[in-house]
């Protein structure tokens, strides 16, 4: 009962921030100086007659009031999942066939390099921080350190140059190779090689994050009491570290961890945009550069449902490492 | 006992693992080995994106190489000098009063579906461009209409209102088949798009076949082409964002042929094992524009609508020669394009050989800070006030301008600061404000400017980049609303005169007009850099077009496409895709697995003595 009351409210959250969001949007996008019409005439070079603007206003329901008539249109339309057709770069095309190409490139991508990260940087940050100061913890400290303040294209093109200029493993970009026909299982290793850079420089852009993340946390619950009384009791090392020290530590990771994802998602747009990989992100670029508002807009909305959804499940997980959360 | 029981099930699922990635292994050690088809395929690659490839709407470069491959023009650009040469017209004449053109369509020649070119074909594509005026630079058939185009089975005959060489500009318009476009009408033209299930059918040496949307698209030779076969089977233009990771696949063998990179990334391929690095012709140039509109000229209508802000002191001839002899082109020739470029002078560029003049020694304006400072005292501009920046004579305004430079070009904030530099040692102040493309665009239709920095790529033909400095342009292509009734006169007179030498006179006059009053300073003309796998490939350098400096590759009428062919014939494909092999792929999955396995059931093990 406390857990299904305790969704419902997350729920309800959700709901509630994916409706600021959307009127957020709405309205970020009519504040841009210029009416689309007038854009699309300059951008395209198309040849309008002012009666024939007027006609693709009123098309387009511009001529309303922006509001409520438009907003409502504009709600009516989000709720259906209607986001628009593209105006510039793939004129006509609508948006939302155009994610459904692309999402599932980038949530692999994503969740994936996500996933490596936070695994490998949690396993990192908890060995190190039990043993402080040895070795481990000296050398992955200070690589953590540098791959934490490094710029993601900068990793980005680093690892291009070892691995595509130097050692020649993988495609310099690209989600396919477009000269050969592959199908099956060589289909699959050629995408899995073009995902396998933006994947190592996703990860390791994020590894030092999450190691310093969950070492600091485990530090800060070592010098506990709870721990000391652990060992007083005679349990073994081990069982301190497993049960006691790791579990309450994972607790401010994980929320750290649900807030950092919006960066990675910024992080994607650039590692996308290094690897030419076609996903969201570079569209999102693209339609920013060539002024594609639907798009645009279309993107803007992905990224903060994302965002949104990252929360929810770290919402989720944190009822279930912690059931005092469910309780409450 | 459930513990023991969890142990069971991973040895189990482990052991599945392992055996599942050795059969994948084996199966693909017989599966990678043959099958390897024996396609030719010449790959290049570009930062520039594609967003149609409709005949009709096309504006990028990309756009308009995959144009020249698919199809056909009535006549193309000569390989040399870029004039008229034969097309899908073998040959062509005009009538003695200068009215009709007959143009003879060369015979046999067929449509990529097997459908046969005629000139009825020309007829529809002309005017239907006439008719329904699609609002492209295209649009270029002056006097003529619908009606002015006839075709049969063996010519295509053009008549004019009045004698002009327009027919053998020659006209930039792709043609293609009645039998298909037919069927569309304005809004259908205007619709059309790259299908895959159904190809463009043009009548080029290649046809369209793939379309990865913001990542490659493939040509598919066309072995019936008129001109001979070519002999690649595939081109494929794969597309970069990054252009460091272009030049790493040239270096490692991914592509074949890149262009459009910087300076200093070009400089970086110099002297590359199997690489040859190729300096193309200038098509294009940097254009430093100055608010012409004048209140007093046929533009004023338009220019006092808008409320044009321009600084007074610009319509004075003298303050625009005086900032010409103030800018220093050489330099910046040097450091802004790395020295692969050429100073700018007029609004031809040289590419356009026939058609570019270059201003004598006593026309030039030579970088003289002095001369500009003397230019600017006998006007009577002085700084009376002493704060370093004249004024207008009589108690006017500072010699203040608003500099307007482009936030998407790299290249605009060193511009700038040369610039302005000069200017301030001629007492010349400006403010600089750095905006966005849709920006500048509003400025300068709004006429709120007084000075800004963008670029041309002109056409072969001149007629186009001549017409934006007519005062009919004024609000639509000119950069800056100038305005001369002895220039516009000009202009018409270029586009009816009889022979091409008469035009050349009048076009080289034209481009004194406005060297000589500068609404623009043309600040240098970039050239072209390209790069290419000459280890593996053949038949490039040999087809330059223009010549002597010339495209290796994407020119405008493609030569070199039809050539370009791997180095020993011997039919393999050149470029391989770096990747690790499958193999490798299932040995690190399994190496994982196997790893996480092992660990799992030590713990395990180790964990049931714990609890006891």
């Amino acid at each position: 009962m406390g857990t299904q009351r305790y969704l419902l409210g997350k729920l309800g959250q959700v709901l509630l921030t994916l409706f600021f969001i959307l009127t957020f949007n709405f309205f970020l996008f009519r504040v841009l100086p210029g009416d689309p019409v007038s854009l699309l005439v300059r951008t395209t070079g198309a040849e309008l007659t002012p009666e024939q603007q007027d006609e693709l206003r009123a098309e387009l329901g511009l001529d309303q009031p922006i509001f409520p008539a438009q907003y409502l249109t504009f709600l009516g339309d989000m709720v259906t999942l209607d986001l628009g057709e593209s105006t510039i770069l793939q004129p006509g095309r609508s948006v939302l066939e155009m994610f459904t190409e692309r999402m599932g490139r980038s949530l692999i991508l994503l969740v994936a390099s996500t996933a490596a990260s936070v695994a490998l940087g949690m396993l990192m940050g908890i060995y190190g921080g039990w043993r402080r100061g040895k070795t481990f913890d000296n050398f992955s400290m200070g690589s953590s350190m540098v791959l934490y303040s490094m710029p993601e294209f900068v990793l980005g093109i680093i690892l291009l140059l070892i691995f595509s200029g130097w050692l020649g493993w993988f495609p310099t970009g690209g989600y396919t190779d477009p000269v050969a026909d592959y199908t099956g299982i060589a289909y699959v290793t050629d995408v899995i090689n073009h995902m396998a850079l933006p994947f190592m420089t996703l990860t390791l852009a994020y590894l030092g994050e999450y190691y310093l993340l969950m070492r600091s946390s485990l530090l800060d619950v070592m010098g506990e009491e709870f721990i000391t009384l652990a060992r007083a009791k005679g349990v073994r090392e081990k069982w301190v570290l497993r049960r006691h020290a790791v579990r309450n530590a994972l607790l401010p990771t994980v929320t750290l961890i649900a807030l950092s994802f919006g960066f990675v998602l910024g992080g994607a747009i650039t590692v996308e945009l290094v690897f030419t990989y076609p996903g969201v992100g570079l569209l999102s670029f693209q339609a920013l550069v060539d002024r594609d508002f639907p798009v645009l807009q279309g993107t803007f909305l992905f990224f903060s449902v994302g965002v949104m959804l990252a929360n929810f499940i770290a919402d989720l997980l944190y009822g279930y490492l912690d059931p005092r959360v469910r309780a409450s | 006992m459930r513990r023991a029981r969890r142990a069971v099930v991973a040895t189990a699922v482990l052991g599945t693992l392992v055996g599942l990635t050795l059969t994948g292994t084996a199966a693909l050690a017989q599966d990678s080995s043959p099958a390897t088809d024996e396609k030719i395929t010449f790959v290049a690659a570009t930062t520039n994106d594609m967003t149609t490839v409709n005949p009709f709407k096309a504006i990028e470069s990309p756009e308009y190489e995959v144009l020249s491959l698919n199809y056909d023009l009535l006549l193309n650009f000569a390989k040399v000098d870029l004039g008229p040469s034969p097309g899908l017209a073998e040959s062509w004449s005009k009538s003695d009063d200068g009215l009709t053109w007959t143009f003879n369509m060369r015979p046999g020649m067929t449509w990529q579906d097997g459908e046969p070119i005629t000139g009825a074909d020309v007829a529809f594509t002309f005017s239907k461009i006439v008719e329904y005026k699609l609002g492209t630079s295209l649009d270029y058939l002056p006097y003529s209409d619908v009606d002015s185009f006839q075709g049969d089975d063996t010519t295509f005959t053009w008549t004019t209102e009045v004698p002009t060489v327009a027919p053998e500009i020659p006209p930039w318009i792709y043609i293609v088949p009645e039998h298909i476009w037919s069927e569309f009408d304005k809004e259908g033209f205007r619709k059309w798009a790259f299908d895959p299930a159904s190809p463009p059918i043009g009548s080029g040496p290649f046809q369209m076949t793939e379309w990865d949307e913001g990542q490659s698209w493939t040509l598919t030779a066309n072995p019936n082409y008129w001109g001979g076969a070519p002999k690649i089977d595939e081109y494929v233009v794969k597309r970069y964002n990054n252009e460091d990771a272009m030049v790493t696949a040239l270096k490692n063998g991914e592509i074949d042929y890149l262009s459009g990179i910087g300076p200093d990334l070009f400089d970086s391929l110099n002297g590359q094992q199997g690489i040859k690095t190729w300096v193309g012709p200038a098509t294009g140039f940097a254009q430093f524009s100055m608010n012409a509109c004048d209140l007093s000229t046929t533009v004023a209508e338009y220019c006092a609508d808008t409320g044009t802000t321009g600084h007074p002191a610009l319509l004075d001839p003298a303050v625009r020669q005086a900032i010409s002899h103030a800018i220093d082109r050489q330099t910046l020739v040097d450091r802004i394009l790395g020295g692969y470029g050429a100073p700018g002078a007029t609004i031809v560029p040289p590419f356009a050989s026939y058609w570019h003049y270059a201003p004598t020694a006593e026309e030039t304006f030579a970088f003289d800070i002095v001369k500009a400072n003397e230019i600017l005292d006998t006007a009577g501009y002085a700084d009376t006030n002493g704060n370093g920046t004249r004024e207008v004579p009589g108690g006017g305004d500072e010699l203040e301008f608003r500099f307007i430079l482009r936030s998407e070009d790299e290249q605009a904030p060193d511009l700038g600061r040369f610039i302005s530099g000069w200017l301030s040692e001629i007492g010349i102040s400006t403010k600089t404000e750095v905006l966005t493309d849709g920006k500048l665009i509003n400025a300068w239709y709004a006429n709120d400017y007084d000075l800004y920095i963008w670029g041309w790529g002109p056409d072969p033909d001149p007629d186009f980049i001549l017409s934006t400095f007519t005062s009919g342009q004024c609000g639509s292509w000119s950069d800056t609303c100038y305005s001369n009734a002895e220039y516009d006169a000009l202009y018409d007179s270029q586009q009816t005169a009889t022979t091409r030498e008469e035009r050349q006179a009048i076009i080289h006059e034209m481009q004194q007009i406005i060297y000589r009053d500068v609404p623009e300073v043309v600040l240098y003309y970039d050239q072209s850099l390209e790069a290419y796998r000459s280890d593996r490939w053949t038949g490039l350098e040999e087809n330059i077009s223009p010549q002597p400096e010339g495209f290796l590759w994407g020119q405008y009428t493609a030569y070199s496409a039809l050539t370009v062919a791997p180095i020993g014939a011997g039919g393999t494909t050149a470029s391989t895709s770096s990747g690790i092999s499958p193999i490798v792929w299932l040995a690190v999955a399994g190496g994982v697995i196997v790893l996480v396995g092992v660990v799992m059931l030590a713990r395990r093990g180790k964990s049931d003595e714990d609890v006891a």
